[in-house]
């Protein structure tokens, strides 16, 4: 059998959410060792599973959409490899979905975040002021370390908010891929500054990626 | 698991670095129902996690604890500097990493001491877990502090700290212990003086109180007794008699993160057949025994299945010194190639390098080379029995060339006993010759660059070796030697040389040899900062230095005097199995460049072959 790309989408919660891109990378690996799935390893001289993370999540944030593309090179029921896998993954780390692929990464346009702050109605006084700023804008050092102001407004898209007694949630629309990427981290750093410049000191309690879309708007799968 | 210092962490663990070794929650690690379990440990390794988690000696008791249902063991590792700010300014106290419970309620705390320089580590750890670091500032409901691993050999400057010490080889001695103190807790009969007292019976516990210290004008000792009855006068260390049926894991926790020794490891041997007279391990871990081929085989697949590491590590003083270890790597090589893993052998003596073996690590991924000659000529290395010929490192060198290496590191020590001039540039000889092989070599691989790097660390005399009653050499000549070593590998470019830091030499010195007089420095210097000083960037010899001088304690005493045979050392009241008159003799035969064969070869009659029943080898 030659090799056939398999897209699992896995969820990063709990504990987990302080394990770093690289180390997600080495534990998925050892996972799938643990689990004996049939896969296909890179060549050389420091032969490894092949894996392909298409959009790297920050530390400390939440997911229940990360895609992970492998190549398998037995055949094995896609139901069973997730079964495998789910056995052998640490807590906090689980496979949701597992299927061959739709869409290539390049098709990557956007992903989606929920993003929680308190206290919660200092936060929603403060968002939108925050939202109807002109500009919004940020800063970001290139390459070659020189500073560069970036007006993130244009891309940020704010789907919807939500208000309890405790925390005040925002669901966003952010650019991600290739082209254009913006951290979630970013916005809601932008909007934590912007509090506190009219004196109100946020946290912003949790941070989880809940959709990666395609460009034209579609699941990404 | 404890809600309140999960949600404390919740809130600090983005701000600190590699937050992952601070959540607990591992593949592989021991979560119990607290309800339902009679004793809990706390494991503690007084150094971060990166370090603590690549020690196997921790694995293995870790497991071994937890096959009893009713017993908890749990890790806990220092925190880094910055997170240990985050714990203080939070009031998070020390917690372990399996329930996140506070360890000051914990049955027992205990500790695994590897190396001299994490002692302030151990009071900091303590002092975190919100504990008095002192024993007799901490009440009889707190737990009771032990402490294990080859320091405590040589316990004394950590007396005031450690309520008792485990001596030598732990698998059956930790279970005897918490076995005791279940039956007391059970039975109602507990006090910790009363634990302890029994404790101090069996064999291989050392309770420090029970036992006084006497000092003559010179400030030597003249007496370590026992102050009550029952109490041995002198504490034997114990060592597991049935190696290949000892307990050994078949899993390990997986760290989150990348850790020193990322991998899986197993324990092919234990003891050293060679009796080299710098070497502490040599000593105290005798006698020599090795795990069956089919034993070893069996953990490395068990462990690799368990854990998914892609790499293993055979992992013991020395290798190379399996008996059957060709057949060994053969039949392992048969299953990790396979599987697509790769084998370490970190323990290789250079004279048993053959080429089969060269081979056989090849064959995955390509580590690198690295030998441990010691010492420059041949002279003095027979003075320190390292019985290695510069023909069989030639050899070895030449396999190894043959094999494709380019890259080989070369580990001396500085201020050996009866060390000379010609032996510091013996040290740039040898390499020179090395170099000369390898260009001559007609059939090494082309195209590659040759490089020798020689990385010298300075002699620290240490308990239960023949060279215990050695001073170490003092800065200003040890730096007269490292220049002298420079100058004579000017040009070479190939040659790139390195040393440790003396002053870490010089503490450890004091600390190995120290008596129960450096405790109060110990904890001066923790309270001025001092803690994780394994690491160079936290290692401020300035603050032990003004520690030494508040508590008029002087370094020369302990580092830099001479012993004299029949002068009583701090560690004479403890028995490592290896008699002092042998140790005397050995230290009058290096002086005579007079080498002692291998234990393999012909016993030597250290005193050990007594306790395993007669005869270390068949």
């Amino acid at each position: 059998m030659n090799k056939t790309t398999v897209r699992m989408t896995f969820e990063k919660s709990g504990r987990a959410i302080y394990t770093s891109h690289l180390d997600v990378v080495r534990t998925m690996q050892r996972a799938i060792k643990r689990a004996k799935l049939p896969v296909w390893y890179t060549e050389g001289y420091n032969p490894k599973i092949y894996l392909n993370f298409p959009l790297a999540l920050s530390l400390g944030v939440e997911s229940s959409c990360e895609p992970m593309e492998m190549a398998v090179v037995e055949d094995m029921p896609l139901e069973e490899m997730t079964r495998r896998l789910n056995g052998t993954l640490p807590d906090g780390m689980r496979i949701l979905d597992c299927r061959y692929p739709k869409n290539t990464n390049k098709d990557i346009g956007f992903a989606e975040y929920e993003i929680a702050f308190s206290p919660a109605h200092a936060a929603a006084e403060a968002f939108d002021p925050f939202v109807a700023q002109e500009k919004i804008e940020i800063k970001k050092f290139t390459k070659k370390k020189t500073e560069l102001i970036v007006d993130i407004k244009p891309y940020a898209m704010v789907l919807e908010k939500d208000l309890s007694d405790s925390l005040f949630s925002i669901y966003i629309r952010l650019p991600a891929g290739n082209n254009m990427n913006l951290n979630a981290g970013v916005f809601s750093g932008a909007f934590l500054s912007f509090a506190e410049s009219s004196g109100k000191k946020l946290s912003c309690i949790c941070t989880k990626r809940t959709k990666i879309l395609c460009k034209n708007g579609d699941i990404f799968a | 698991m404890s809600k309140e210092i999960e949600n404390k962490l919740k809130e600090v663990l983005l701000t600190v670095r590699n937050p992952s070794r601070y959540t607990g929650g591992e593949l592989n690690s021991v979560v119990k129902d607290r309800e339902k379990v009679d004793v809990r440990f706390a494991f503690c390794f007084p150094d971060t996690y990166d370090v603590g988690m690549s020690h196997i000696g921790m694995k293995i008791l870790y497991s071994l604890k937890n096959s009893r249902e009713n017993w908890w063991c749990e890790r806990v590792f220092s925190p880094w500097d910055d997170f240990e700010q985050v714990m203080r300014d939070n009031d998070i106290p020390l917690y372990a990493l399996e329930s996140l419970d506070p360890i000051k309620e914990f049955d027992f705390i205990g500790f695994t001491i590897q190396y001299e320089l994490c002692y302030t580590t151990i009071l900091n750890m303590l002092d975190l877990a919100g504990l008095p670091v002192r024993v007799s500032d901490r009440s009889d409901t707190d737990p009771v502090i032990v402490a294990g691993g080859p320091c405590v050999c040589n316990p004394e400057p950590l007396c005031d700290f450690i309520d008792l010490f485990i001596m030598g080889e732990g698998e059956e001695v930790n279970m005897e212990l918490l076995d005791l103190y279940e039956r007391m807790k059970k039975s109602g009969t507990y006090s910790k003086e009363a634990f302890l007292e029994k404790a101090a019976q069996i064999e291989g516990i050392y309770v420090p109180r029970f036992y006084d210290v006497s000092y003559g004008k010179d400030g030597v000792i003249t007496s370590v007794t026992p102050n009550r009855d029952n109490i041995p006068p002198r504490v034997k260390k114990r060592i597991i008699k049935d190696f290949d049926n000892v307990f050994y894991p078949e899993s390990f926790v997986v760290p989150f993160g990348e850790i020193v020794h990322d991998r899986a490891v197993v324990e092919v041997l234990r003891g050293c057949i060679r009796g080299c007279r710098f070497c502490q391990a040599g000593f105290i871990y005798r006698p020599f025994r090795e795990k069956s081929t089919d034993t070893v085989c069996k953990e490395v697949k068990s462990l690799c299945e368990s854990t998914g590491y892609e790499e293993v590590s055979l992992s013991s003083l020395s290798t190379s010194d399996f008996s059957d270890i060709e057949n060994m790597l053969a039949k392992i090589t048969d299953y990790t190639e396979g599987e697509r893993i790769s084998l370490a052998l970190p323990s290789m003596r250079i004279d048993r390098f053959s080429e089969e073996i060269a081979q056989q690590l090849i064959k995955v991924k390509k580590n690198g080379l690295t030998f441990a000659p010691e010492a420059g000529t041949q002279r003095l290395r027979d003075v320190i029995n390292k019985n290695i010929t510069e023909e069989e490192i030639m050899r070895s060198c030449t396999i190894a060339f043959l094999a494709g290496y380019s890259q080989v590191k070369l580990y001396f020590m500085i201020g050996l006993p009866d060390e000379r001039d010609e032996d510091i540039t013996g040290i740039t000889d040898l390499a020179v010759r090395i170099a000369d092989l390898y260009y001559n070599l007609k059939n090494r691989s082309k195209g590659q660059k040759l490089q020798i790097s020689i990385s010298c660390a300075t002699f620290v005399p240490k308990p239960f070796t023949p060279f215990q009653f050695e001073p170490q050499i003092t800065s200003e000549e040890i730096n007269r030697r490292q220049r002298l070593l420079l100058d004579s590998a000017k040009g070479k470019r190939y040659i790139s040389i390195s040393y440790h830091n003396y002053k870490v030499s010089l503490l450890e010195a004091v600390l190995a040899k120290g008596d129960r007089r450096i405790a109060p420095v110990i904890e001066r210097a923790w309270r001025s900062g001092c803690r994780l000083g394994s690491w160079d960037e936290m290692f401020d010899y300035d603050k032990w230095e003004r520690a030494f001088s508040a508590e008029g304690i002087s370094t020369d005493f302990y580092a830099h005097r001479a012993i004299a045979y029949d002068e009583t050392t701090a560690w004479d009241h403890l028995d490592y199995l290896v008699d002092k008159s042998f140790l005397i003799r050995e230290n009058k035969k290096a002086y005579e460049a007079s080498t002692t064969p291998n234990c393999r070869e012909r016993c030597s009659g250290c005193g050990v072959s007594k306790a395993v029943g007669g005869k270390c080898f068949e």
